[in-house]
C-alpha cells in the first residue's frame, strides 16, 4: 500500500511544481505569437468559447479549414444564411487568421448584398433593405475581426472599401484608411482618406482634406491625376485665394508599373 | 555488482516493442496518410492559392496529430496488459531486468515508433507541399505574364509570398511540437496502464485526461488569476495539478500561419515535455515496481 | 555476505506467506502460508502437491515476480527483491508464452540480450539450445504458430540459455510428448551431474521420484512433508521384495514360507508395486 501512496505524492508534487513552468512556457509562446492570447472577452464567454476551441487541440486549424470549405459549398448553393453561420464558426475557431474575417465580410457585404440588390423576384424596397442589412453585416464582421487583430492593415482596408463603395459613409471610410496608413506607412492611403473626407457632406471636413492633400502635394512623386483633380475641386469649394492655389500645369508623375491597383 | 541501468537492455526491449507494434501492421496508417495528403493537395482547386496551401497544411498537420495521439494512447495501452495476459512478463522479469528498465524500454519503443512515423509523414507531406507550391507559383507567374505585369519585382514578391505559405523549416519544428505532445501522452498512458485493470479503461482515461489537458491552460489561469469561490477554486486547482498542459504544444495553428518558432520557444516546449516525461516515468515506476504479476 | 556461511543455499524460503488481495469487499486469499524450504547447491528439489496448493506462487516469489506478504526468499544468499539475484537463475514458468511476433531464434536472441550476453556467443548458444530442445526445424517459424509442447520446449531453451547455476522449472513436462518428457528427465539428471541446482514441480510423480534428491509436499499453501525421497517413501516396518518373471508357484511358496516361519510377519499385499511417492501424495491430498 505504501508504493501507490508514494506514487500519488509524486504525482501531486509534480503537478504543483509544474504549474510555474507551464505558466512561463505559455507566456513565452504567447509572446512569440506561437500561441494565441486569450480572447479579450468576458470571462464567462471566454471560458466557453476558448473551452470549445481548446478541446479541439491542434486540430482547430483543420476544423476551420473544413467549415471554410463548407461555406464555399453553400456559396455555390446561394444559401447566404448558411454561408454566414459557417464563416462565423470558422472565424471563431481561428480568430487570429485575417483571411477568414476578410472572406466572411466580403461574402456578406459584396456577394450577398449584390445578390439581393439584383434579385428581380423581390420588391425594390425589400431589395434595398436586404442590401443594406448585408452590408451592415459585413461591416460588423470586420469590426469583430479588428477586435482580435487591431493591427491588421488588410482588414482596415477592407473596412474602408466597404464604407466607401458599399455603404457610402465617407467619414468612416476616411478613418479606416487613416488606420491603414498608420499601419502600412504607405502614403497612398493618406490620400485615399483625404479623398473620402472631400466627399463628405460636412464642409468642415473639406478643409482637413485640403490640408492633407496639400501635404501630399509637397512630394512630386505623389502628384497623381486624382490628387490634382481633388485639390482643384476643393480649392473651388473652399474658395481658396488664387495665389495659394496649386499651379494648373503641374507635370504629372510617372506611374511606376509595379504599383498595382487603380491610380488615384 | 549488477548494473541497474543498462542502455543496451533498454534498447533491446525498445526494439522488441517496435517490432511488436510494426508487426501489428500499424504503419498501414502511413499509406492512408499519403493518400489524404495528396488528396488535400490537389482535390480543391477552386480557392485562392494561399487558402489552398493552408488547407494542405491543415489536413496534413491534422493527420500527423491524429496519428501521433492515437498511437501514443492505443499502442501504449496495449503493451503492458498484453505482456501481463500473455505472461510474457514472467520470462522477461525473471531475467536480470529491473522493472524500470522494462518500463523505459516500452516507453522508448513507442517513442521511437511515433518519431519514425512522424519523420516519414513529414517527408511525404513536405514533398507534396513543395510540389503544390511550385505549381501555385507557376500558375500565378503565368497569370502575371498574361496580364503583362510580370516584372522581376512582381515575380520576386510573389515568390516571397508563396514561399512563406509553403515549405519552411518552421513546419518541421511544428512537427517536433507534435512529437513532444505525443511523448507526453505516451508517458501518461503508460502511467495509467500501470494501475488500470483493463486496456479499455486505460484508453478511455488516457483520452479523457488528454482532452482535459487541452483546456488545462484555461483552468490553470482561472485558478491562478480568477476570482471564484473556494469550491470552484479548489476544483480547478486539482484539475490543473493532475493534468498536463497539452495546449502548450499546440503551436501548429500559428506555425501554419507562418509564425516563426524561436529557439527559446523550442527550448521551453522541450523542457516542459521533459519534465512531464520524467515525472510520469517516476510515478509509473512506483506503481509498477511492486505490482503483482 | 555473512562470513559464517561460505556456501549459501541455492534457494532459501523463510516463513513465506502470500495473501492475494481481492477487490474491495471481497475476501483475501492466502495462497501460501508460512512456508519454509531450503535447496542446497547441486541438489534437485521437487515440489509437489495438488492443483492450487501454491507451488507456482512459491516459485514466483523466489523469482521476485510476486512480493511476499510475510517472510523472505533468497537465491544464492541474495534476496529475491534484488535484481542481481536473478542473474544466475533460469526460470521456466507454467504455460510459458512469448512475443508471438518473433520466431524461435529471435526469441532466444531477445532473452539472451536481456542477460547481457555477447552477440557472437549468444548466436551459437541459441542454436545449441534449439538443438537441445529439438526445435531446430521450428527456429524460423513465428512463435504464434507453436504448439503447447513446442512453447514448453522454447521456454526450457530460454531458461537454460545463459548457463545459470540454478534452474527453476514449473511443470516442465506439461504438454510435452512422452519422448520429450523423458528427454527432460535426462536433462535434469545431467544438470545434477554438472552440479547445477534444480527446483522443479511436476505432476509426473514417477519421474520426480527418479530425479529428485529431496521433495516437499504442499497442500493448501503449507508444507506438509519434506525430506529425502528415499527416506520419505521408505515405510519403516515394511519391506518390499520386487521379483521379475516369478512364476505363480514360486509366489505361493514364498507366501507359505512367510506364514510358517514368519514369526509374526505377514504378507500385507502382493501384486505390481505402486510408485510410493504417488501413494504418499494421495495420502497427503486426502487429509
Ligand atoms: N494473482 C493471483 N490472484 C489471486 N489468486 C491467485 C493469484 N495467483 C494464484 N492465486 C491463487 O493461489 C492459489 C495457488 O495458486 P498456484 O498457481 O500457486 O497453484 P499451483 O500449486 O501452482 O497449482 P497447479 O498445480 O494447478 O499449477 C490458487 O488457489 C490460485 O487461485
Ligand atoms: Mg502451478
Amino acid at each position: 500500500m505504501k508504493r501507490p501512496l508514494q506514487a500519488l505524492a509524486v504525482l501531486l508534487g509534480l503537478g504543483i511544481a509544474k504549474l510555474p513552468l507551464e505558466q512561463a512556457c505559455t507566456q513565452h509562446l504567447r509572446q512569440a505569437k506561437l500561441l494565441s492570447a486569450p480572447l479579450a472577452l468576458g470571462l464567462r464567454e471566454n471560458l466557453s468559447q476558448m473551452g470549445f476551441a481548446a478541446s479541439l487541440g491542434g486540430l482547430r486549424s483543420l476544423v476551420a479549414s473544413i467549415t471554410y470549405l463548407q461555406a464555399y459549398h453553400e456559396w455555390e448553393n446561394v444559401n447566404w444564411a448558411k454561408v454566414d453561420s459557417l464563416l462565423q464558426l470558422t472565424t471563431s475557431l481561428q480568430p487570429g487568421y485575417a483571411n477568414y474575417w476578410d472572406d466572411a465580410s466580403w461574402q456578406m457585404a459584396y456577394n450577398a448584398a449584390s445578390h439581393y440588390l439584383y434579385d428581380e423576384k423581390l420588391q425594390p424596397l425589400v431589395r434595398g433593405k436586404l442590401y443594406e442589412e448585408h452590408v451592415r453585416r459585413g461591416i460588423a464582421i470586420l469590426k469583430e475581426g479588428l477586435r482580435y487583430l487591431p493591427d491588421e492593415a488588410r482588414l482596415w482596408n477592407s473596412l474602408a472599401e466597404i464604407y466607401e463603395r458599399r455603404s457610402h459613409q465617407p467619414e468612416l471610410a476616411a478613418e479606416a484608411y487613416l488606420q491603414v496608413h498608420r499601419l502600412s506607412q504607405n502614403n497612398r492611403y493618406w490620400r485615399f482618406a483625404a479623398y473620402q473626407l472631400a466627399q463628405s457632406a460636412k464642409p468642415e471636413l473639406w478643409q482637413r482634406a485640403y490640408t492633407m492633400l496639400r501635404e501630399s502635394y509637397q512630394s512630386p512623386k505623389q502628384r497623381t491625376p486624382s490628387l490634382i483633380d481633388t485639390i482643384k475641386k476643393l480649392e473651388a469649394k473652399l474658395n481658396i485665394p488664387f495665389p495659394q492655389r496649386i499651379p494648373d500645369t503641374t507635370p504629372l508623375m510617372q506611374i511606376p508599373a509595379t504599383e498595382a491597383g487603380p491610380t488615384r | 555488482m549488477h548494473s541497474s541501468f543498462s542502455p543496451s537492455r533498454i534498447w533491446t526491449l525498445a526494439m522488441a516493442t517496435v517490432t511488436q507494434l510494426l508487426r501489428m501492421k500499424i504503419m498501414a496508417f502511413l499509406l492512408v496518410f499519403c493518400v489524404i495528403v495528396v488528396a488535400a493537395g490537389f482535390a480543391f482547386p477552386v480557392m485562392n492559392p494561399e487558402q489552398q496551401l493552408k488547407l494542405l497544411k491543415d489536413v496534413s498537420f491534422g493527420a500527423l496529430q491524429l496519428f501521433s495521439i492515437v498511437m501514443a494512447v492505443c499502442a501504449t495501452a496495449l503493451l503492458l496488459p498484453r505482456d501481463l495476459e500473455d505472461r510474457t512478463l514472467y520470462t522477461i522479469l525473471a531475467k536480470p531486468v529491473p522493472r524500470h528498465e522494462y518500463l523505459l524500454g516500452k516507453l522508448l519503443g513507442v517513442l521511437v515508433l511515433i518519431g519514425a512515423g512522424l519523420i516519414l509523414m513529414d517527408l511525404a507531406f513536405s514533398g507534396v507541399l513543395w510540389l503544390r507550391q511550385s505549381l501555385v507559383l507557376a500558375q500565378s507567374v503565368n497569370a502575371l505574364q498574361q496580364e503583362g505585369t510580370a516584372t522581376p519585382e512582381a515575380i520576386a514578391q510573389l515568390q516571397a509570398f508563396v514561399g512563406k505559405q509553403g515549405l519552411t523549416w518552421n513546419l518541421h519544428l511544428g512537427v517536433a511540437a507534435i512529437f513532444f505532445k505525443a511523448a507526453v501522452v505516451t508517458a501518461l498512458t503508460l502511467m495509467i496502464s500501470c494501475f488500470a485493470s483493463s486496456t479499455l479503461f486505460t484508453i478511455v482515461i488516457s483520452f479523457l485526461v488528454t482532452l482535459i489537458g487541452h483546456g488545462q491552460g484555461l483552468i490553470r489561469e482561472y485558478f491562478l488569476t480568477g476570482h471564484a469561490g473556494a469550491v470552484k477554486k479548489g476544483l480547478s486547482a486539482l484539475l490543473a495539478i493532475i493534468t498536463p498542459d497539452m495546449g502548450a504544444f499546440d503551436i501548429v495553428d500559428n506555425v501554419i500561419n507562418g509564425q516563426a518558432v524561436t529557439l527559446t520557444a523550442f527550448g521551453f516546449m522541450a523542457t516542459t515535455a521533459g519534465t512531464y516525461l520524467l515525472g510520469y516515468a517516476v510515478v509509473s515506476h512506483l506503481l509498477f515496481v511492486e505490482k503483482e504479476l | 555476505m555473512a562470513a559464517d556461511s561460505p556456501q549459501p543455499p541455492a534457494v532459501a524460503v523463510e516463513n513465506l506467506t502470500k495473501v492475494f488481495k481481492a477487490g474491495l469487499g471481497k475476501a483475501a486469499f492466502t495462497a501460501v502460508r508460512d512456508l519454509s524450504l531450503t535447496v542446497q547447491p547441486g541438489e534437485v528439489y521437487g515440489l509437489i502437491g495438488p492443483n492450487g496448493c501454491g507451488k507456482s506462487t512459491t516459485m514466483k516469489a523466489i523469482l521476485g515476480l510476486v512480493i511476499p506478504t510475510h517472510g523472505r526468499t533468497a537465491i544464492f544468499g541474495r534476496s529475491s527483491t534484488l535484481v542481481e539475484s536473478r542473474r544466475e537463475v533460469g526460470f521456466l514458468p507454467e504455460n510459458p508464452y512469448f512475443y508471438k511476433h518473433l520466431n524461435g531464434l529471435e526469441t532466444l536472441l531477445f532473452y539472451g540480450r536481456l542477460c547481457n550476453m555477447k552477440a557472437a556467443e549468444l548466436k551459437d548458444r541459441a542454436r545449441e539450445m534449439l538443438a537441445l530442445t529439438g526445435l531446430e526445424d521450428a527456429a524460423d517459424r513465428r512463435v504464434s504458430g507453436y504448439s503447447k509442447g513446442m512453447l514448453q520446449r522454447l521456454g526450457l531453451a530460454q531458461a537454460l540459455l545463459h548457463q545459470p547455476r540454478l534452474i527453476v522449472l514449473d511443470e516442465p513436462t506439461a504438454g510435452v510428448d512422452p519422448a520429450g518428457s523423458r528427454k527432460i528427465r535426462d536433462l535434469i539428471l545431467s544438470f545434477k551431474s554438472q552440479g547445477i541446482t534444480v527446483l522443479v514441480t511436476s505432476h509426473l510423480l514417477e519421474q520426480m521420484q527418479e530425479v529428485c534428491d529431496r521433495v516437499g509436499i504442499m497442500a493448501h499453501g503449507q508444507m506438509v512433508r519434506q525430506g529425502r525421497v528415499d527416506e520419505l517413501i521408505a515405510v519403516e516396518n515394511e519391506t518390499e521384495l520386487v521379483l521379475a518373471d516369478a512364476s505363480p508357484e514360486l509366489l505361493a511358496e514364498i507366501r507359505a514360507l512367510v506364514e510358517s516361519k514368519g514369526q509374526g510377519a505377514k504378507v500385507v499385499r502382493s501384486g505390481h508395486p505402486r510408485t510410493t511417492l504417488e501413494k504418499l501424495f494421495l495420502e497427503v491430498a486426502d487429509q
